[in-house]
């Protein structure tokens, strides 16, 4: 049974509501059990690569301690025993100061993005984007015209990335000065992409999709009985645990 | 031969703008109906209304933008503006010019299952009639590809293949080669002569060149300004009466490429290519980066001359713009590119070469055909008066046929104009060496004899070098001093 197998819209809805219930909850240790558990369920129930896993985890693992850091210098209360405190006199004076203050919340504050995290990279890496639009379309009735609409736009990005590319090419060679942050190649990419997303939109016309017509679909996704147990065990396991 | 005699399409008094309060009608009054089986060609000088009319005949304008001021359009007898989108894919589908913007899915074999998903085939039936379409068509191994990782005549192969399997009556093709090279040119050929013999369909297609149809097309029809029918009943037998009729059109006919310019001398050398490989990556993906890479040119020594044109030959994919992009060190190479007897530093370099790309719409920097041109003109002749700027720039639009457009933005004109608009833009500029890629794309012959002539009064006033690649054998031998063909890695020289 792998992740991949699940229907990316039930999967979709237990992610979304397993970040909400997380966001009214402040227990650190129930924040560090779902990052972790979304790892391994990623190492071992699905096709995710391990390097995919670590690039997308490092800014948020750089977030996570920004928001630490934070909770530690700038909230308010105290957490801390001046007792607790005393007992760390190996730490230096400015980080005991720190966290006289709040330690507490820093943690609830990083871990809380850590958790969040997790739960994004579970769904991210362990779904195929048309598998994902397909579902939106069965399970949550969306319009086949948004649909295709998206899916034609993501298929046009390598096109797009090599037009800006040319862009920044031809006006340099115009004589112009074109800097890191120059507007003028976006533009001219811009101006590009709306034309193609008409020459897109009357070429799929031509094969004759009209965007509320009745249609028919080569493969339809389902809910399962595997779906529901899924997210009845992921919400249900956190239910707990509050 | 036509089978049978009965109108597929029939347009009656169309008449169609763009904008509601345009003074120009792009279709103006045209009456035409065209006959069911074979192929037909319409023909036209650039900007004639060709696309428009092609896209009017779909119902795909003006439901997609324009006004329709008056006319009606039948599809079999039937009015295309009672029909839904679907229903009209029964009839008719078309086929655009630009290989890329075609497709909304990534493989073949899900393309087509969406054009089927269309026109509500039940998803039983799907595989067996793609399975069926590519078999007959012999395009197996194109089915699950990736479809931006074809060249561009397989990515027409494929958009062909997509209304193959749908089975609609008739097809239309809007300048099916305009972006793809003599190879893909012939293989398409076939596919579509395959298309006539099995299933009789009517095929229409748009095009400015008759070459490649001559040998297949039923009919041809030339269309003047506004969509306007010159001339029908065109065939391979009559053709040569109508040559003066594609004269003062401007449409290419067979032998109309002929060299008016003696061969010049090429003793100088413009650019020294010394021991020259470059190496591309082939692929995306960053990952694995030494085993994408794919050897493009081979340690090649060619010398480019001064003050004359030189052309390179090659199939698309080949290395043609790449050298380019090394010769302007946009990419990284081995061995040498000299330019005289200095070296140029990068900020040098776009001072003393200027390049036209095969995308021309790139390279606008401002919203204004007239301001294009002052642009480049203030640009390269600082502190130039206004007024003398205003009336070289109308010079130099009234040349390049551009005049009439002078208050358009760039992005609203046709392909052909807007590559006409940048070649323009870039010899306002006081370049010595000129590249150009693929200049006369989709152009008819009257802009491109325009071009190559005022290419040709530059290199004789100026002594102006200019490089440029192309897929057109006959252009090449008719207007340039040295030729080149890319092959197995190497620039081998040609005769002319």
């Amino acid at each position: 049974m792998k992740l991949e197998k699940l229907n990316p819209s039930v999967k979709a809805a237990t992610v979304l509501c397993s970040v909400i219930m997380l966001s009214f909850q402040y227990n650190i240790t129930l924040n560090l059990t779902v990052f972790f558990s979304c790892l391994l369920l990623l190492l071992f129930f699905s096709n995710a690569r391990i390097k995919h896993i670590i690039v997308i985890l490092a800014p948020a693992l750089l977030a996570a301690f920004g928001m630490f850091m934070m909770g530690l210098y700038y909230a308010k209360g105290n957490s801390i025993t001046s007792a607790e405190l005393t007992e760390l006199s190996a730490v230096p004076y400015a980080v005991r100061a720190a966290m006289s203050t709040n330690l507490k919340s820093a943690l609830q504050l990083g871990t809380r993005i850590l958790s969040y995290a997790g739960l994004g990279i579970l769904f991210a890496l362990s779904t195929d984007g048309e598998e994902f639009i397909s579902s939106l379309m069965h399970q949550c009735h969306l319009s086949p015209k948004f649909a295709y609409g998206i899916l034609a736009a993501f298929h046009l990005m390598p096109s797009m990335v090599r037009e800006f590319s040319q862009a920044r090419l031809a006006l340099r060679t115009r004589g112009m000065h074109v800097g890191p942050f120059s507007l003028k190649p976006v533009f001219a990419m811009l101006v590009n992409s709306i034309r193609w997303s008409e020459s897109m939109a009357m070429a799929m016309e031509s094969k004759g999709f009209a965007g509320n017509e009745p249609r028919t679909f080569y493969s339809v996704t389902k809910v399962h009985w595997y779906d529901l147990v899924f997210s009845v065990v992921c919400i249900g396991s956190i239910l707990i645990f509050i | 031969m036509r089978k049978e005699e009965f109108p597929v399409l029939q347009l009656e008094h169309v008449t169609f703008r763009y904008y509601e309060n345009a003074k120009r009608n792009i279709l103006d009054d045209v009456s035409l109906s065209i006959l069911a089986g074979g192929i037909t060609v319409l023909m036209g000088s650039s900007g004639c209304g060709k696309s428009t009319l092609a896209a009017v005949s779909c119902g795909l304008l003006p439901e997609n933008g324009g006004y329709l001021e008056q006319g009606e359009i039948l599809l079999y007898g039937k009015n295309l503006a009672e029909m839904n989108q679907s229903r009209r894919a029964a009839y008719v589908t078309m086929m655009f010019q630009n290989p890329d913007l075609q497709f909304c899915m990534d493989t073949l074999r899900k393309e087509m299952q969406f054009c089927l998903e269309n026109i509500c085939v039940p998803s039983s039936e799907m595989d067996s009639r793609i399975e069926k379409a590519v078999r007959e068509l012999g395009v197996e191994e194109l089915l699950d590809k990736k479809l931006h990782s074809l060249s561009g005549g397989e990515k027409q192969k494929a958009a062909l293949c997509c209304l193959y399997v749908m089975e609609s009556k008739c097809m239309i093709l809007d300048e099916p080669f305009a972006n793809i090279d003599e190879e893909g040119t012939r293989e398409l050929i076939q596919l579509l002569t395959k298309m006539k013999k099995l299933r009789n369909q009517t095929i229409i297609v748009i095009d400015h060149r008759m070459k490649h149809w001559l040998d297949i097309v039923d009919e041809m029809i030339l269309l003047g300004e506004g969509g306007k029918v010159l001339a029908r009943g065109i065939t391979r037998e009559n053709i040569e009466e109508c040559y003066p009729l594609f004269q003062k059109e401007g449409v290419f006919y067979p032998g109309v490429c002929q060299r008016t310019t003696p061969v010049r001398n090429m003793e100088m050398a413009a650019c020294h290519l010394d021991q020259v490989s470059i190496l591309v990556e082939a692929g995306r993906g960053r990952w694995k980066r030494k085993d994408r890479r794919r050897q493009l040119l081979h340690q090649v020594n060619v010398r480019f001359p001064k003050g004359a044109m030189t052309a390179i030959l090659g199939p698309s994919g080949c290395g043609k713009t790449t050298l380019f992009l090394a010769m302007l060190r946009q990419i990284s190479y081995e061995g040498n590119i000299q330019f005289g007897e200095k070296a140029w530093t990068k900020k040098e370099q776009f001072q003393h070469m200027g390049i036209v790309f095969q995308n021309p719409a790139n390279q606008f920097i401002t919203q204004n055909v007239r301001q294009e041109v002052e642009s480049s003109i203030m640009q390269w002749n600082p502190g130039i008066k206004d007024e003398e700027c205003a009336c070289l720039a109308d010079r130099m639009m009234e040349e390049y046929g551009l005049l009439r457009f002078h208050r358009y933005s760039p992005y609203m004109l046709s392909q052909g104009q807007q590559r006409r608009l940048a070649v323009l833009s870039v010899l306002a500029g006081k370049q010595n060496i000129l590249l150009l890629d693929e200049p006369t794309y989709g152009q008819d012959y009257r802009s491109t004899t325009a071009i190559m002539e005022q290419l040709t009064e530059k290199i004789q006033k100026d002594g102006l070098t200019v490089i440029f690649t192309t897929h057109d054998e006959e252009l090449a031998h008719a207007w340039a001093d040295k030729i080149y063909r890319v092959q197995e890695q190497k620039l081998q020289e040609e005769m002319i």
